[in-house]
C-alpha cells in the first residue's frame, strides 16, 4: 500500500482555493456593471468572495470568484443582476 | 552524572527542565501537581526560560500546548486521571496533527467511584489516541524517559506520553542519577518545524474528504510503526551518552532459562523484580518482562522473550470492562498462533488496591493451577 | 470615509471560499483581514468560518490558519502567542475567531480564561445568532422569540449579553461591530491590534439561510439591526465607553418582519421589543 504524498501535518496550500474557484456553479444571476460612474466602492467590502477589485477603470468583477449573491447590486447603483441562463423557455 | 534524591514528580520536572521546554501549560490536579509546581518554580527562579500559560482547564492546557507546538515551540504538560480524560479530544487532535508534544501522566484511577489512588486506567483510556506511551518502573525511568520522549517525539513528529504512577512514584523519593545538562542539550538539538509559520503560511486541519482522510491515518500509523525501531535506538544512544542503562521497548530480567514469565509495566515491575529474586532463591525458574513501551505495542519484542516459557502471568493495573487487562489482551492477541504458552491475565491494584509480593505470588500460582480459566482475567486482592 | 484607493488589494481571506453565496461570516472575515494584514495567525474552532476556508489540500487563507477543536480556540491562540514570544517573533496579530457557539457557549470557558489572563490577542465572535454550521439550532446568542431548526415555537428567553460579560473582564478593548458598517468595523480592528492585552470584537454577521432572508439582503438586514437600535455599535476602550454610531431608530418591526425567523411574532411581542429598545436609549416608552 502506498499512501498519497500528503504533508505530515494535515494542511492545505495558501490561497489555493482561489485558483480552483468556480463561482458559476452557484450562480443563477450574475452582476454586471451598467454604469461604472455610479458604482459605490463600498461593495468591495461587502462582497463575501473577494470577487470585486478596483483598477484604473473602476470596479472589476471576477466571474471565476463571484457566486452571484447579489449583494453588490442591492447595495450600489450602477450594478444590475442579469440571468445566467437565457436559453429556451416554456417547456413544462 | 550526579546522584540525587528526588520524587517522581521532581524527576518529571527535571526531565522537562533539562529538555529546555519553551512553553508549559497545565491545570492543577492531584497527584500530578508537585511536578507542575516544581516547573513553575524553575521558571520563577529563572532556571528555565519558558512561557507558562495559566489555563483554566486541562482541556485548555493541552490546547495551549498544542498551539505552542504548532507555532514551533518545544512544549510540555503534565496531568492525570480526570484531567487526561478531559484532554482526550485534544489528545487525538494533537496526534492527528503530528505535534511533538511531551506529556507526563501521574497515573491515577478514574471516577466513579471517586478515587485519588494509583492505577493505569487513565493511560489505558488513551490507548487508541495515537500517542506513544512509555511506562516508568522507577524515578530514574521518569527522568530518562522524559528526556528520551522529546527526542522520539521530535524525530517522528508524534506526541509522547510518559506514564509514572501517582504517589508510588510521584510522591516517593528515590536515588536518581541526573545527567549533565549540557549533554542533554546536545542530545536534544532544537529543530523547529512550525506548521503555523508566517514565512510559509499553511491552512492547518482543513476539511478532509474520504479521498485523503485514510491516507493521513495511514501516515500516522506508519509513524507508530517506525517508533518500534526508533525507541530502542534512542534508548541505546541515551545509555551510551549518559552511561546509564535504559531499555527501549521491553527489558527481560532472569528470563534466560525461565519457565514462567511475569509481564508488567509501571511501578509493579519493581515489586515483581523482588518477587522473582525471591523465587529464584527457592529454585523456581521464573523471570520478568518489563514493558516500557505500550504504544506502539511491541508485539515482536515481547514474543521474542516469551518463546521458551510455559507460563505467562500478565499483571494489569487497569481494566477494560468486559475484556480484561489491556496488556494481557494485547499480549494474547500478539501470541495468537505463535506458541503454546499459557497466558493468564490478572487484574490487581485498581484504585490503589493491593498489588504486593503476596498478590503477585497468588497470580503466579493461579496461572500454574489447572483450574484457571485462561479466557477470563483473574481478579486478585479483592 | 474609507480610502478605497489605498485599501490593501491583497485578499488574505475569502477568494474561493466554499461558503454559501452571500455569507455574512465571509464578509466579516474579509473586512477584518484588510486591517489585520499578513502578519496574523488565526485560529478558528468548529464553525462555518472554519470549514468554508479550507478544503483538503487547498485553503482560501494566505496567512497561517488553524481549524481548532470547538471549545478551545482562545487557549490555542494563547499557546501560539507564548511560542512567538519565546522565539522573539514580534508584530504579529494573534487572533481567535469563533462563532456564537464557539465563543459564548461551548467555547466560553477558554474565552473567559484567556480574557482573564489578559492574553495579548484578539478574540472575535462572529454572530449569526444560531448554530448555523449544524443547520441552525438555538443557542445562547439566539434572540428572544426567534424560530430555529430545533425551536419551532421561538426562543422563550433573551440573548445572553456577551459584550457586557466581556466588558466585565476588564480587558483592554471591547467592541461591537456590524458587517454593514465596514468603516466602523475596520477602525475597531485597527485599535484592537495596537493593544498589548486582550481585545474582544463582537460582529453581527447575518446568515441568510438561518434568518430566512434572501442572500442579497444580508447587508440590508444587518444594517436594519443597527439602525433600529437593536444592535448598538460601541466600544469600551480601556474602560471608556463610546457609542461609535448614532442609529436613526427605524422601527424595530421593519427589522423583525423582514426575516423568516421572526415570522410568528405577535404585535405584542414586536411592541415589547420596541419598548425595550426605547427604554435602553432613553426614548420613553
Amino acid at each position: 500500500m502506498v499512501a498519497k504524498n500528503l504533508p505530515t501535518v494535515p494542511s492545505g496550500d495558501p490561497g489555493a482555493l482561489a485558483k480552483a474557484a468556480n463561482g458559476a456553479i452557484q450562480r443563477i444571476n450574475r452582476p454586471e456593471i451598467t454604469d461604472p460612474a455610479r458604482v459605490n466602492p463600498i461593495v468591495l467590502l461587502y462582497c463575501p468572495d473577494g470577487a470585486l477589485s478596483l483598477d484604473e477603470k473602476g470596479i472589476a468583477i471576477s466571474y471565476k470568484l463571484c457566486k452571484g449573491c447579489g449583494i453588490c447590486a442591492k447595495e450600489s447603483e450602477g450594478i444590475a443582476m442579469v440571468p445566467e441562463y437565457t436559453g429556451p423557455k416554456g417547456v413544462f | 552524572m550526579n546522584k540525587i534524591l528526588i520524587t517522581g514528580s521532581e524527576a518529571a520536572a527535571l526531565g522537562a527542565k533539562l529538555a529546555k521546554i519553551e512553553v508549559l501549560a497545565y491545570y492543577p490536579i492531584t497527584p500530578a501537581f508537585p511536578a507542575m509546581e516544581r516547573l513553575s518554580k524553575y521558571i520563577d527562579d529563572e532556571e528555565l526560560n519558558c512561557k507558562f500559560i495559566r489555563v483554566e482547564s486541562d482541556h485548555s492546557a493541552l490546547a495551549a500546548v498544542l498551539g505552542a507546538s504548532l507555532a514551533g515551540a518545544r512544549s510540555y504538560t503534565v496531568t492525570n486521571s480526570q484531567g487526561l480524560l478531559l484532554m482526550t479530544e485534544v489528545a487525538y487532535h494533537a496526534a492527528g496533527l503530528r505535534q511533538p508534544i511531551v506529556m507526563g501522566v501521574a497515573n491515577r484511577a478514574l471516577s466513579a467511584p471517586h478515587s485519588r489512588f494509583p492505577e493505569q486506567g487513565d493511560a489505558v483510556s488513551q490507548g487508541a489516541s495515537g500517542w506513544i506511551q512509555l511506562f516508568c518502573e522507577n524515578n530514574q525511568d521518569v527522568l530518562d524517559n522524559t528526556i528520551q520522549a522529546f527526542r522520539i517525539a521530535e524525530k517522528l513528529r508524534n506526541p509522547v506520553m510518559v506514564n509514572y504512577e501517582g504517589y508510588i512514584q510521584s510522591h516517593t523519593l528515590e536515588e536518581v542519577f541526573a545527567p549533565d545538562p549540557e549533554k542533554v542539550t546536545a542530545f536534544l538539538p532544537l529543530n523547529r518545524q512550525p506548521a503555523l509559520d508566517l514565512n510559509n503560511p499553511r491552512g492547518v486541519n482543513t476539511v478532509t474528504s474520504p479521498e485523503f482522510y485514510p491516507d493521513y491515518k495511514y501516515q500516522q500509523n506508519e509513524a507508530m510503526v517506525q517508533a518500534l525501531t526508533l525507541i530502542p535506538s534512542v534508548a541505546q544512544e541515551y545509555s551510551q551518552e549518559f552511561g546509564a542503562k535504559s531499555c527501549g521497548l521491553v527489558d527481560g530480567y532472569r528470563l534466560e532459562d525461565a519457565e514462567h514469565a511475569i509481564v508488567a509495566m509501571g511501578s509493579i515491575v519493581s515489586t515483581a523484580r523482588l518477587f522473582v529474586d525471591e523465587m529464584r532463591k527457592q529454585g523456581k525458574k521464573i523471570g520478568l518482562l518489563k514493558v516500557k513501551t505500550w504504544r506502539p505495542f511491541p508485539a515482536q519484542a515481547i514474543l521474542e522473550y516469551l518463546q521458551k516459557v510455559h507460563y505467562v502471568t500478565v499483571l494489569d493495573k487497569n481494566i477494560v470492562f468486559g475484556v480484561g487487562g489491556a496488556l494481557a489482551t494485547d499480549i494474547k492477541a500478539a501470541a495468537y498462533g505463535q506458541g503454546n504458552q499459557v497466558i493468564n491475565g490478572v487484574i490487581l491494584g485498581l484504585g490503589g488496591g493491593k498489588c504486593g509480593i503476596e498478590e503477585i505470588q497468588e497470580a503466579v500460582e493461579h496461572t500454574e493451577s489447572s483450574e484457571a480459566d485462561k479466557n477470563r482475567s483473574e481478579w486478585i486482592g479483592l | 470615509m474609507i480610502d478605497f484607493k489605498n485599501l490593501p488589494q491583497e485578499e488574505l481571506f475569502g477568494q474561493g471560499n466554499v461558503g454559501c453565496k452571500g455569507c455574512g461570516a465571509a464578509i466579516a472575515g474579509r473586512q477584518a483581514m484588510k486591517v489585520l494584514g499578513e502578519r496574523t495567525i488565526i485560529t478558528i474552532p468548529a464553525s462555518c468560518m472554519a470549514t468554508l476556508g479550507g478544503n483538503n489540500t487547498k485553503t482560501t487563507w494566505k496567512m497561517p490558519f488553524y481549524h481548532t477543536l470547538f471549545e478551545c480556540a482562545p487557549a490555542v491562540s494563547s499557546g501560539i502567542r507564548a511560542a512567538l514570544e519565546i522565539q522573539g517573533i514580534k508584530d504579529v496579530n494573534v487572533v481567535s475567531w469563533a462563532g456564537d457557539a464557539g465563543s459564548a457557549d461551548i467555547g466560553f470557558q477558554s474565552l473567559t480564561g484567556a480574557a482573564e489572563r489578559q492574553e495579548h490577542m484578539i478574540h472575535v465572535l462572529y454572530d449569526n445568532e444560531m448554530y448555523m454550521n449544524t443547520g441552525g439550532q438555538t443557542g445562547s446568542q439566539t434572540p428572544l422569540f426567534a424560530i430555529t431548526s430545533n425551536g419551532s415555537l421561538g426562543k422563550p428567553v433573551h440573548k445572553k449579553n456577551m459584550l457586557a460579560i466581556m466588558e466585565a473582564h476588564g480587558i483592554d478593548y471591547v467592541a461591537s461591530a456590524n458587517i454593514a458598517y465596514p468603516e466602523d468595523l475596520m477602525a475597531k480592528f485597527k485599535k484592537a491590534s495596537t493593544k498589548k492585552g486582550f481585545s474582544y470584537i463582537h460582529i453581527l454577521a447575518p446568515c441568510h439561510r438561518g434568518w430566512g432572508i434572501k442572500p442579497e439582503e444580508t447587508i440590508e438586514i444587518s444594517r436594519k439591526a443597527t439602525e433600529s437600535g437593536l444592535w448598538e455599535l460601541f466600544e469600551v476602550d480601556e474602560g471608556k465607553r463610546t457609542r461609535t454610531y448614532e442609529p436613526s431608530f427605524s422601527p424595530v418591526a421593519d427589522y423583525l418582519k423582514s426575516q423568516g425567523r421572526f415570522k410568528n411574532l405577535t404585535t405584542e411581542q414586536i411592541a415589547a421589543y420596541q419598548k425595550s429598545v426605547n427604554s435602553y436609549y432613553g426614548r420613553g416608552e
